[in-house]
């Protein structure tokens, strides 16, 4: 009797257009076209060779400095090239900079330089950063030179040329050293995928939905025939709940399987954790799904409008419309995502993905089923009922 | 003979409105009951109450003698209802529609499998098995909504206004499967708004009006209880008000109307009202196109009893 | 008239919608617009930057905190960890320095530790560590020759406080009309869903079996129905576009009153007309009311996310931007996106915005006609 309504509750599921395209192709879709809108951004936000000019004058030939540095910052050959830079007169540089060939243009004027953009930026601030460096740089060896010069024992003895190359010298080998200690896993993008699949286990809530309502008298008419019949209420419920669950399950291996090989969404190593988060994350959106069904008084439309809606603005607040959103929330009103289970499966997969320890995941999972359960347990009284005054 | 169902002062209150108001009565073994009764007069209310979807305020129901709660799933066992809106999944097929109904009842596959294939032979849909419910005709969609809800053999059935808005090829066809479900030993509630239906099918008719019996009784008693028996109409011109008075005269006769064209007499006892009138038009040589008689159906009790018409 | 009836009920029943994407709109085109106040002086980008000490702050270490909060923005971050590490993921600090305990001794003694950091990948943290390095790297310099620590900090600063001039030509307020873009790119979403969920909506009601039988044998001619749902859409379709408008010039301001303004308002509206004849195609040919729904999430958000309206196009693969070219909003965001940036007006500068508005004319016209065609075809029932 469970598997005969189980059988049913499946094919009454997997039939339903609407539904599949909700739970099943909805996700995948959205996935699709965030793919194609985000799949650059993290690769133009890389840095960029910048394209410059400076212009061609008398001044700059006499600097000798000026020109080794950005001879050298505009070697194709070499890995730290940072500039693409034409050498023009000052009328072609400002066509270039009309046409927005390059991004702004440095004159010298005697030993003093300026630079000329179109508007600020960050490209904008690098250029004229480097062009800073030169002029601080040679400010710092006048500076060092004047106080060896003061701290020679012997001030007639000076060779200048000495101390110059000396200064020169103590500049040149002085690359800084950093130790990069973050973590490799730094693509935020990827927030956008996780939050689709937490909409894809919240969605998933509409099947649960769905599922119970064919058992309730007074929401579908088939529910008044369930109900008449000589079948124990709770058994049913489950078998449909059931049901509900593996249909949801199905679609969100699709996604997986789509995101994961067609996408290349990276979701972390553990797979036996993800796929744990994502059996939570749909449980939660089971729950949903049957709390919405057996609290809410309203028509079927009504009630998947109200679980859409839901998940939306969880997604919302979880970073699906902008990954912003959800560290936002996060850092000045934690307790909204704390309560928001789309935030927490979005957070579950992020501290899988960015995370070496699992304390952050397991309280996600925790959360996320003491949400479920309460939820259930509300929902329980409400089903436990037969008879209802009017239907 | 032994009760299947007995009701007992049954009342059901909406907040404002009450549905049913100390309703009893009772349906013996092997018989059909109409329940009829205009739009919002307590009939649907009625078989949910008995079939404990819905609370009640006051009263006892028994079903086979044992009193009708929602977990008395041995009661429920035996009983099937045919509801008055379609109850079908729009995602299984006819097939699959009513074998997971009759599933709910019948867990051995054989059996299931030809109860399944007799119900679909009972309603006449054998060419429709792979169909869709979105692809049938209404009438045929009333069938499979019988068929779901009779598939399992139940001893006691149901009709909640099976035949709403039907094609009559496919309304023919249901009343035969009732009558069929009748013969093969069933017990059956039929509520209806429609009296020919009452008429044709039903052993005993209950009249609710506003959650109350206005009477109850075989179709032919309750056509005594209204005073008209037999009505007399002739098609006659220019008719002398002498030959009026004299038929007026009569002790049988009600009441006589005339409109220069149309003479309607109306009796109080049905005897040989027709013949007489002929006799008599005879006897004064009077020449008529015209002339019938028609006995009083159960819109005329209606009528009767409550001043409005049935079907509104 | 009774078609135009039908059609404000429709509307009044499902006003929700429209309501919805409205308020999307003000929302994120609202976000955007608060603070900053316009600029045309340059300004340099300050990357966002945390610096952990656990050295006393004192001395060397002292000034290379200062040097970073002068050149940087300095986040509220809370004290843990967990707090840092989500702030870096999430680009709200683009860089962190760990100054371990003893640095500025370690440092003055010439054998100052590798300092630890933590950085994000993008373009900022480049220039974060930029500052970073400059700051130790003078600072290191100077330490090989001068050993008090209060002169050389006197001499990094001299020299870190040599700046360069910088001269911005453009007169553009670019940071308010960037974001009148955004405003009308995201209007182009909102008029989408709003357009094609109504009118969707509309046709499928006339569409229904029952009604479109009465509507073909009618005495009302089937030319006349169709031009008057026709122009029942089109008013509709003004409605909102005129509403829109109306809220930029509350969200944007001053900036609407210009030229500038002038070419957002006439490029949506191109593009509205543009969309009520994709609203009129769609609802031709789908006649499912709950297939809408999931219509005009595909078509709204695909073409949103395709064309640029939600991320910046420049950021956008030159595969994905090839494909846009075959969806109008494409053209609408296009233009959009080059009036930010339009100097000058004349018929040489504007030419480019006006063949987009062209081929957006020509998209309608072929929505319109391919909507007739699928119409003629579905009038005889069977």
């Amino acid at each position: 009797m469970f598997i005969h309504n189980f059988k049913y509750s499946l094919k009454t599921l997997f039939r339903n257009k609407m539904l599949i395209f909700w739970t099943f192709a909805f996700p995948i879709i959205l996935g699709t076209l965030f793919n194609l809108a985000f799949s650059n951004i993290a690769d133009t936000e890389k840095f960029d060779i910048i394209d410059i000019a400076i212009v061609n004058n008398d001044d700059l030939e006499n600097n000798e400095a000026y020109k080794t540095v950005f001879k050298q910052l505009s070697d194709e050959s070499s890995e730290d090239r940072m500039f693409n830079t034409k050498y023009v007169s000052e009328d072609e540089a400002k066509k270039l900079l009309e046409n927005d060939d390059i991004v702004g243009y440095m004159k010298l004027e005697g030993e003093t330089p300026k630079v000329t953009f179109v508007k600020s930026g960050t490209n904008q601030t690098i250029f004229k950063y480097v062009v800073e460096e030169i002029a601080q740089r040679s400010n710092m060896l006048s500076n060092i030179v004047e106080h060896e010069m003061k701290e020679s024992v012997m001030p007639e003895n000076i060779n200048t040329e000495e101390i110059l190359h000396k200064a020169n010298e103590l500049a040149q080998n002085n690359e800084i050293k950093l130790k990069n200690i973050s973590n490799k896993n730094l693509d935020y993008m990827m927030i956008e995928f996780y939050t689709l699949i937490a909409m894809a286990c919240l969605y998933g809530g509409i099947l649960g939905m769905v599922a119970i309502n064919q058992n309730l008298a007074n929401m579908t008419n088939q529910g008044k025939r369930i109900s008449i019949s000589p079948m124990n209420k709770a058994k049913l419920l489950i078998s449909s709940l059931l049901a509900g669950y593996v249909a949801q399950l199905v679609g969100l291996a699709l996604l997986f399987v789509y995101t994961v090989f067609v996408l290349k969404v990276d979701y972390g190593n553990n797979v036996g954790l993800i796929i744990l988060l994502s059996m939570v994350g749909s449980f939660t959106g089971l729950s949903m799904g049957v709390a919405v069904a057996s609290l809410v008084k309203a028509s079927d439309n009504a009630k998947s409008g109200i679980l859409i809606g839901i998940t939306m603005l969880g997604c919302f607040l979880a970073g699906m419309m902008g990954v912003s959103m959800k560290y936002v929330i996060d850092k000045n009103v934690p307790i909204i995502n704390k309560l928001n289970p789309a935030n927490m499966i979005t957070d579950g997969f992020y501290s899988l993905y960015y995370y070496d320890t699992l304390d952050r995941y397991y309280f996600n999972v925790a959360s996320l089923l003491i949400f479920a359960f309460i939820l259930i347990a509300i929902s329980f009284f409400s089903l436990r009922r037969q008879k209802y005054d009017s239907i | 003979m032994e009760n299947v169902i007995e009701i007992k002062n049954l009342v059901k209150q909406y907040k404002e409105l009450k549905a049913i108001d100390d309703l009893s009565f009772e349906v013996k073994k092997g018989e059909i009951l109409g329940l009829l009764g205009p739009n919002g007069s307590g009939k649907s209310t009625t078989i949910n109450c008995i079939l404990s979807l819905l609370n009640y305020n006051n009263g006892i129901i028994k079903i086979f003698g044992k009193e009708m709660k929602p977990d008395s799933y041995d009661i429920k066992s035996k009983i099937g209802v045919v509801f008055q809106d379609v109850s079908v999944f729009d995602e299984l097929t006819v097939y699959e529609n009513i074998d997971y109904f009759c599933g709910l009842y019948i867990k051995d596959k054989e059996t299931r499998k030809k109860y399944v294939e007799d119900a679909i032979e009972l309603v006449g849909l054998k060419d429709f098995k792979k169909f869709y419910p979105k692809k049938l005709s209404g009438g045929l969609l009333r069938r499979l909504n019988i068929a779901c809800g009779i598939a399992h053999k139940p001893e006691l059935i149901f009709f909640d206004e099976p035949t709403v808005a039907v094609d009559p090829q496919s309304r023919n066809n249901i009343l035969d499967g009732i009558k069929t479900l009748r013969d093969n030993g069933a017990t059956i509630v039929y509520t209806t708004h429609y009296m020919e239906e009452v008429e044709i099918l039903c052993d005993r008719v209950i009249i609710l009006d506003k959650g109350t019996i206005l009477a109850s009784g075989t179709t032919d008693e309750l056509k005594e209880l209204a005073r008209i028996e037999e009505k007399v109409t002739v098609e006659v011109n220019n008719l002398d008000d002498k030959y009026i008075e004299n038929i007026k005269s009569n002790n049988n006769v009600d009441e006589v109307t005339y409109d220069g064209n149309t003479l309607l007499v109306t009796y109080i006892e049905g005897k040989n009202n027709l013949v007489d009138m002929i006799d008599y038009l005879k006897k004064e040589s009077i020449k008529y196109n015209k002339i019938y008689s028609e006995r009083p159906t159960l819109n005329d009790v209606f009528l009767e009893l409550t001043g409005k018409e049935l079907r509104d | 008239m009774t078609v135009f009836k039908t059609f404000l009920k429709i509307l009044k029943k499902n006003r929700g919608m429209v309501i919805f994407y409205t308020v999307l709109l003000l929302v994120f085109g609202g976000i955007n617009m608060s603070a900053n106040k316009p600029t045309t002086e340059f300004e340099a980008t300050k990357p966002s930057v945390l610096i952990v000490n656990k050295d006393e702050e004192v001395g060397i270490t002292k000034d290379f905190i200062k040097y970073i909060k002068e050149n940087s923005e300095t986040p509220e971050i809370a004290d843990n960890e967990e707090a840092r590490n989500d702030a870096l993921f999430y680009s709200d600090v683009s860089y962190i320095v760990y100054i371990p305990e003893n640095y500025h001794n370690d440092f003055m003694a010439g054998n100052a530790p590798e300092l630890e950091i933590k950085r994000t990948g993008d373009y900022t943290s480049e220039y974060a560590e930029m500052l970073v390095k400059r700051y130790l790297s003078v600072a290191s310099t100077y330490q090989k020759s001068i050993k008090s620590e209060a002169e050389l900090i006197e001499k990094v600063n001299e020299t870190l406080s040599k700046k360069v001039d910088a001269e911005i030509t453009s007169k553009l307020d670019t940071t308010t009309l960037s974001k009148a873009s955004f405003y009308y790119n995201f209007a182009s979403y909102s008029i989408l869903a709003c357009l094609i969920y109504i009118i969707c909506l509309v046709l499928s009601v006339f569409n229904s079996e029952k009604i479109r039988k009465r509507t073909v044998i009618s005495s009302m001619s089937y030319k006349k129905h169709n031009k008057d749902l026709l122009l029942s859409n089109c008013v509709y379709a003004v409605t909102v576009w005129l509403l829109y408008v109306i809220a930029s010039f509350v969200l944007v301001g001053d900036i609407m009153f210009t030229s500038h303004g002038a070419v957002y308002i006439i490029n949506s509206f191109v593009f509205t007309m543009c969309a009520t004849a994709l609203a009129f195609l769609i609802g031709r040919i789908v006649s499912n009311k709950n297939a809408v729904n999931g219509i005009v999430n595909v078509v709204a958000l695909g073409s949103s996310f395709l064309c640029g309206v939600f991320v910046p196009m420049e950021f956008m693969p030159q595969s994905v931007k090839a494909m846009a070219h075959v969806l109008p909003t494409y053209y609408y965001v296009k233009t959009n996106d080059a009036v930010a940036e339009l100097e000058v007006f004349n018929i040489e500068t504007l030419k480019p915005l006006i063949i987009n508005m062209g081929v957006m004319l020509g998209f309608a016209i072929l929505f319109v006609i391919i909507a007739n065609i699928v119409a003629s075809k579905k009038r005889k029932i069977g």
